[in-house]
């Protein structure tokens, strides 16, 4: 029996634990918070590797590893319809009644939205990235966010920047779109005990060197800075396709003893490794909202960055040096910040940071988007179809299609298997036992 | 001996059995399955479809083939009969390998037996010792189109669990008396002995 006002959410992505990333993050920590607060949260994801099935995560965190393998980028392979039943099938057993899924990118999530308002749940949709709108990939992606949204109850977005980017691309109204930007565990993100010396200047980067991520900016930035400042030092975290040319570079000036490339980081491991830098360093080309340099302030490093996407509304202006994605102005940036760095109390900046962000408080949040989005009225297949055929003179037709197809298998299977027969799970608290709850349920 | 409860929900029906043994009672649980009259009718769609799928098979069967003349498939009569023998020959396989009831039989001290019987009249017996079973688990499993409950021993030295129902997917109702049942078993057992610390693994 649900409390008042409490709600039973089923977050549903194609990225979460083993992976380990910003959606992934910004699930576990929104879930253990909503749970906090008295919700009861499961998450449904597609298998990893021998990780299927149900498995229990820290405070009774329910997670659901269909095995669905993945087929391209961690995302399952689209069947539009062949994840109805397994989609129905929790969601009555777990007596879900809002659906939340995260990030434009997933294919589960898309599908399981759109099962979702088949069968007449409430759904939530959160965008974590921002994406083009000129490359056939984007127009694609684009149009499939378009029909998702359709029909949202509530978006959220984790940055104004990216909903403006998500009003754009899908064309839904902006007064459905609220903005919760992300947080940061404070408690893990804490700066070095002992205060750095000023002597020899550390420069970190951590990220994924890829293209998106500006590594072939930092392959011209970095060389430039051990130019004109003789005591900074690199430490660069992370791994990918462009390592080999931060390491080509470091090869060609000779900078081994002052470039520390240090390959891919655990996540549990970023924390020990920020503490050893005064300065963060990141290049990205977009960004909707950057957890990373959240979790550097966390640590006390002032941060330097490109001006894009959302990064310029996460950290207040004292404690960052903005600059365009152009190696001089970046290399003019850390000179500015190396000035700036007797000012900097590393303590102070982790206290600022711990009140301005936290995870209890995007739940809170949350918690209002949610119960907004279950005053929203019920409607009927028909009061529906008309938001989908407003999507395209073509498009908007074709979407109609897969709804009313989708709705029509809704209805076989509910006859072939109905409703009652699926069994309910009780409501379980790990700290009481299972099978207490279960025993009393069933009476014997 | 008290009147064994029975529980029944859909086509399955739970049946607990207390004997008289030595030196305890015997616990013995039954579930079984119940043919039902959709059953019969998708049955019957079946061997129809099978059937329609033969015609085709046996219609373009070379003459040259020596079972053609056997057979006498230039006749169409011998074309259709022979389809509805070969589909009720495969239906007649399906039956065969479907279960009709599946027994978990708690010999206290002793250990567990699992019995399967299939509608052919077939019974499989497995016998697992008391000291190999670690635990007995209510376990979620997730399959591509479903979510359903199994109940499974873990047995010492195995990497997988032993179902203790291999044929059937009985509710959960019908699986919490016999996991209480399997795990008083196994707790009394392990109260009993001497603690030891030979853990093979």
């Amino acid at each position: 029996m649900s409390l008042q006002g409490k709600h039973r959410i089923l977050m549903v992505s194609d990225f979460f634990y083993p992976n380990f990333g910003g959606v992934e993050n910004h699930i576990y920590y929104l879930s253990q918070c909503l749970m906090k607060l008295g919700h009861k949260v499961i998450v449904m994801t597609h298998a990893y590797g021998n990780r299927s099935g149900v498995r229990y995560m820290t405070g009774g965190l329910k997670v659901y590893y269909v095995p669905w393998k993945p087929f391209l980028l961690q995302n399952t392979l689209p069947t539009f319809y062949g994840t109805l039943p397994i989609i129905r099938t929790i969601l009555i057993r777990e007596r879900i009644t809002l659906v939340h899924g995260h990030q434009a990118f997933s294919t589960l999530c898309h599908e399981a939205l759109m099962h979702a308002r088949t069968m007449g749940y409430k759904v939530v949709f959160t965008d974590h990235s921002l994406y083009g709108f000129a490359d056939v990939g984007s127009i694609h992606m684009n149009k499939v966010l378009q029909f998702t949204l359709a029909d949202v109850s509530q978006a959220i977005c984790v940055s104004h920047t990216s909903k403006e980017n998500t009003v754009l691309r899908s064309g839904l109204p902006p007064e459905r779109v609220f903005v919760i930007p992300n947080a940061v565990d404070t408690a893990m993100f804490k700066p070095a005990p002992v205060r750095l010396s000023n002597h020899e200047i550390v420069i970190v980067v951590i990220s994924r060197l890829v293209y998106r991520k500006g590594a072939d900016l930092l392959v011209e930035v970095i060389p430039e800075v051990c130019r004109l400042h003789q005591n900074v030092r690199f430490i660069v975290g992370g791994d990918g396709p462009k390592r080999v040319r931060l390491e080509e570079m470091r090869e060609k000036h000779s900078l081994q003893d002052r470039v520390d490339m240090l390959g891919a980081v655990p996540h549990a491991k970023v924390q020990s490794v920020l503490v050893t830098g005064h300065i963060f360093l990141n290049s990205s080309l977009t960004e909707a909202f950057c957890i990373a340099i959240l979790e550097a302030a966390s640590c006390g490093l002032l941060t330097v960055s490109t001006r894009v996407g959302g990064i310029p509304e996460v950290l207040p202006d004292d404690i960052i040096v903005l600059a365009e994605p152009d190696p001089n102005d970046m290399v003019m940036a850390i000179t500015k910040a190396i000035d700036l760095l007797p000012q900097i109390d590393t303590e102070e900046m982790h206290n600022r940071i711990k009140k301005l962000y936290s995870w209890h408080n995007v739940a809170k949040r949350t918690e209002i988007v949610y119960d907004r989005a279950l005053k929203c009225s019920n409607q009927s297949l028909i009061d529906r179809l008309p938001r989908y055929l407003s999507c395209g003179a073509w498009a908007g037709k074709h979407f109609c299609m897969v709804m009313i197809i989708d709705f029509l298998l809704w209805r076989l299977l509910q006859l072939w298997q109905p409703d009652r027969n699926v069994e309910v799970v009780p409501d379980s608290n790990l700290t009481s036992g299972i099978w207490v709850q279960m025993r009393m349920r069933y009476n014997w | 001996m008290d009147e064994a409860p029975i529980i029944t929900k859909g086509r399955y029906t739970y049946v607990h059995d207390v004997r008289i043994g030595s030196p305890e009672a015997i616990d013995v649980h039954h579930i079984s399955i119940s043919r039902s009259v959709t059953d019969f009718l998708s049955l019957c769609s079946y061997a129809l479809r099978l059937a329609a799928a033969c015609f085709p098979i046996f219609a373009l069967m070379q003459k040259t083939m020596s079972v053609y003349d056997l057979l006498m498939l230039d006749k169409p009569v011998a074309i259709v009969f022979w389809s509805f023998v070969v589909a009720g020959l495969l239906i007649r396989q399906i039956l065969r390998k479907q279960v009709k009831k599946e027994s978990v039989i708690i010999l206290p001290a002793f250990g567990v037996q699992l019995e399967t019987v299939y509608r052919s009249g077939k019974t499989v017996h497995q016998f697992v010792p008391i000291d190999k079973i670690l635990k007995s688990v209510l376990n979620e499993c997730v399959t591509p189109v479903t979510c359903y409950w199994s109940l499974s021993l873990i047995i010492r030295g195995e990497d997988e669990l032993l179902l203790a129902f291999k044929g059937l997917y009985p509710p959960i109702t019908m699986l919490v008396p016999i996991w209480k049942a399997l795990c008083a078993a196994i707790d009394d057992k392990k109260g009993a002995d001497i603690p030891s610390d030979c853990d093979n693994r």
